[in-house]
This record gives C-alpha cells, structure tokens and sequence, in this order.
C-alpha cells in the first residue's frame, strides 16, 4: 500500500532512493510504485541488467528502475547512461544509492528500510529538498487519508 | 561446408569461436574476467567494457588461428547483439561490423538467449541423458526432436521456452524477480561466500542437510488457481536472511558469518528450494506440451543437483552442454547465427546493440 501511494502522487523528474540492506524489500516496494503509477508491467529485478525501463498507457512518460550496486564511479554512471537518465525526464527509483551518492542531485526522496521483523519493515523516509518535500506530504495525505 | 566467426562480449566474458556446419566447434576461446570482479562481488560495467576492448582483438586472431582458419575463409560472421549490458555489446558489435566490412561478409546478430538453446546443437551425445532409451555410449548421435521444453537459467535470466523448428520460440513462462543464477548470487552473499555465488552454494551444499531448513517453494498459481509457468526467487532470499538472523541474533549482512550458522545445511537446503521449483515446473511444461526433449542452458546448467535431478524425473530425454558451453561463449553464437544464416537471414552494418531483447519478438 505503502509504495502504491507513492507511486500515485510521483511525477516527471522525481528521483526516490531507496536504501536498505539484501532482502529488505526494495523491489516489493518498488513494484508497489509502479503499480501506483500504472505501469504496464510489473518491475523484475534490474541486478542483472542495471536499468529496467517502465512505460504506461495514459501519457508518455517513463519509470526507471535502476540497481546501483554495481556502480562505484563517475564512470560507471556515464557508462550505463544514468546521467542521462538523471538529466531527462521521466520518474526515477534507485537501489543502493548510497552507491552514486556523489552524482545525484540534491532534491531526491530518500527511503531508509529497515528489517524490524520477519515480515515487518520500518521505512523512514527523507526529504531533501522542495520538490521531494512536496512529494513527501502528498504521499502523507494519500497514505493516511 | 559453412565457416562461422562468433563473437560475444554481452557480459563480463570476451570470447571468439570458429563453427563448421553449425555444430563442429574448431576453436572456442573465451576470456574470463571473473577474477576481475570477484573482488567486488558482482560485474562492474565499465571495467567490463575496458577489459572487452582490451582482449577482443587478441581473443578473435586467437579463434581463428586455432581453428586454422584464416578471415577469408569465414563465410559468416555472427555477434551477440543483445541482451546484456550495452556497454559490453558495443564492442563486439563494432568489433563483427568492421571485420565484415573491411572483408565484405555477411553478418548476422544473435540473440545472447537463443546462443544458449543452440548450445546443446553443439554438446556430444554423451550430454543426452534418456532413463528409457538404451543409452547412447557408442557414441552415436541422435538428432534433436523438437517440439522441445527449454528451461534457460543464468545469472540475468530465467526463462521457460517452448522450442517448435529453428528460430521458433513460444515463451512459457519466467522468473518475476530476481533470475535464478541472481539468487544464487545474492544468497551466496548472504551466506558469506565468494562470488560467483553458483560454484560456491553447490561446494558447500555437497557437505549440507537439504532438509535442515524448509524454505519456501514458490509455484505460482494463475487465475484459476492452476499453476503457471512463473518464477520467483526473491521471497527465498528473504527467508534465508530470516533464517539466518533465527540461528545469529547479531548477523549483519556483507560482515563475516558467525559459527552459529550452519552454512552447508543452509546451501544445501536453499539449492534445493531452487532446484525442485525449477525441476517441477520444467517437467510440468514438458508434459503439457508433450514435449519430446527437455534442455537445460545457461550458466546455472552447470549446477549437478539441477542436472541430475532433471534427469531423474523426466519422462524425456534430457540434454544439457558441456561445462564449457553452461557459461558465456562464442561457439553457441556462431551456431546459432549459421541456422539463422542457413534460413537466408543477414543484417546490414546499420543495426544496433539491443540491451533488453526478448527471445520471442
């Protein structure tokens, strides 16, 4: 429900990090969003192929889903085109971000997941900037309303 | 007689190969980076792409000189266009592209997942295991049967394919998280063990219980409550992680484990949590699609409790490659490049890397 709602409230240009340790539930919550935002396909784990690109029916804009894990340089980054990605618009989940941390921008939505339980999970979320705050209280107004 | 030139650099291996016929391997180099990334436990894409640019001039004279071939000879040259990191697929791509032009070949690009089902066009008759027909010791080769049940397991991909005749695909069913050879990866992590996680988990496991811990089969039912052709790995990494923190209290994951876990009966019972959702989906696809051959490719075919459980519980001959051909190689690509050739299929030198290319279009 959690990721639902953020998905719903998401739009071009916004970035969301979410960072939390193996088995944390990233890509649960990051299907959660992309079923908010009406993807039309349901998100598999980008580990292997770095970038999973996400489209809808309603307009032409773009969900990327992107596992920076194996990503530890500026170079890295322009290799696999994610400053590209960063630079264009379209919505942006990214795994491991504390990975890129040097090459993101500064207004991003940052998840902290917690593991508190065999199926409980903590989330404290952080905004750190405008629009990542506006983002943050909508996703407050539809979560708990 | 067709002479083939493969060339696939789509992930962390640089590899050149020479094919006769589609099935005669004369030579097939491959050059590993796996010590290069071990390191970091997984494949960093730009040191992959250097080190691709690095070796794939050396790795294709090396092909070609060990087949005793010389590039007028080639009839063809083939080249994985995709899927993979695009980084990587570029430099083979330009690599295939200038040698076709500079020599006036056709060239035709393979797809990285069809590569792997043309593997087993190229594995002896030693790799068909029957439990009915008498088996072929003699050394006698038995065509290949379609319709034919392929399961395509690796560490970016988990597919279940229906094979019809030469470059007919019906895709039945994959993975909706993480690729089976990914699991293998992440709870090798988990577990504290040397990336590549596959080889590590089944070292291991053949010391462990796989009955110490009873992590979830996941089968995936569809609408009507029958079972799909569906798989998902990512709830058992987290019961493994559950699992771990029951035996340790303190475990923090990417630190070093504590003697409070059971590492081998932990492999060994995740393996088989793997292996039999695997195994039972493969053979249930064979079944219902009566299925004349069942095949085994990609990296994760390398696994023995994979192979041999497979073996044991189909009704149909069961083929899988030969350890040289589970991971990444060129061979597999000129094979499956010469069908595709042989069907009158060529590409102009426009054509482009496709990173995220399904096996059926």
């Amino acid at each position: 429900m959690l990721g639902r709602s953020l998905g719903t409230v998401l739009q071009d240009g916004d970035i969301i990090c979410l960072s939390g340790t193996l088995g944390a539930g990233k890509t649960s919550l990051m299907r959660g969003i992309a079923a908010g935002w009406n993807a039309n396909e349901r998100p598999t784990s980008p580990t292997f192929t770095l970038v999973n690109e996400y489209h809808r029916q309603a307009d032409a804009q773009r969900l990327f889903h992107i596992d920076a894990y194996r990503l530890n340089s500026p170079e890295d980054v322009c290799s696999t085109g994610l400053d590209d990605i960063l630079a264009a618009y379209g919505v942006v989940v990214i795994e491991w971000p504390e990975r890129i941390r040097e090459v993101l921008p500064v207004d991003v939505l940052w998840a902290d997941i917690q593991i508190t339980g065999d199926s409980d999970r903590a989330f404290t979320f952080s905004a750190r900037g405008p629009r990542s705050q506006q983002i943050l209280s909508d996703l407050k107004n539809r979560y708990t309303g | 007689m067709t002479l083939v030139l493969g060339i696939e650099t789509s992930c962390d291996e640089t590899a050149a190969a020479v094919v006769r016929d589609g099935e005669d391997i004369l030579s097939n180099i491959v050059a590993s980076q796996v010590d290069l990334h071990a390191q970091y436990g997984g494949i960093f894409p730009e040191i992959a792409s250097r080190a691709h640019i690095e070796q794939i001039y050396p790795v294709v004279e090396q092909a070609l000189e060990t087949a005793g071939a010389a590039l007028p000879d080639v009839d063809v040259i083939t080249v994985t266009r995709g899927p993979g990191l695009a980084g990587s697929l570029v430099v083979g791509v330009n690599m295939a592209k200038g040698l076709a032009l500079g020599r006036s070949l056709p060239i035709v690009g393979v797809n990285h997942l069809e590569g792997h089902i043309y593997s087993l066009w190229l594995a002896g008759p030693e790799y068909r295991f029957s439990r009915s027909d008498s088996p072929s010791a003699d050394g006698e080769h038995i065509p290949i049967e379609f319709p034919v049940v392929i399961l395509i397991v690796s560490g970016g991909h988990t597919e279940l394919v229906l094979m019809t005749g030469h470059g007919e695909y019906r895709r039945l069913g994959g993975t909706l998280d993480d690729a089976a050879g990914e699991a293998f990866d992440k709870v090798g992590r988990l577990l504290g063990l040397p990336y590549p996680g596959g080889p590590s988990i089944q070292r291991e496991a053949a010391q462990g219980n796989p009955s110490a811990f009873d992590f979830p089969r996941a089968w995936l039912r569809g609408n009507q409550g029958k079972q799909n052709f569906d798989f998902s790995f990512s709830g058992l990494k987290t019961a493994v992680l559950r699992a771990l923190k029951e035996c340790d209290p303190e475990y923090v994951t990417d630190e070093p484990v504590s003697e409070m876990i059971p590492v081998v009966d932990m492999a060994a019972s995740f393996q088989a949590a793997v292996v039999e959702v695997l195994v039972g989906k493969t053979i249930r696809a064979a079944d219902e699609h009566q299925a004349k051959e069942i095949f085994i490719a990609g990296g994760v075919s390398a696994n023995t409790a994979l192979r041999s459980a497979m073996v044991a519980e189909a009704g149909c001959p069961v083929r899988v490659p030969p350890l040289s051909l589970c991971t990444d190689n060129a061979a597999m690509i000129a094979s499956a490049g010469y069908f595709r050739f042989s069907a009158g299929e060529r590409d102009d030198l426009s054509f482009d890397v496709l990173p995220t290319w399904p096996l059926t279009r």
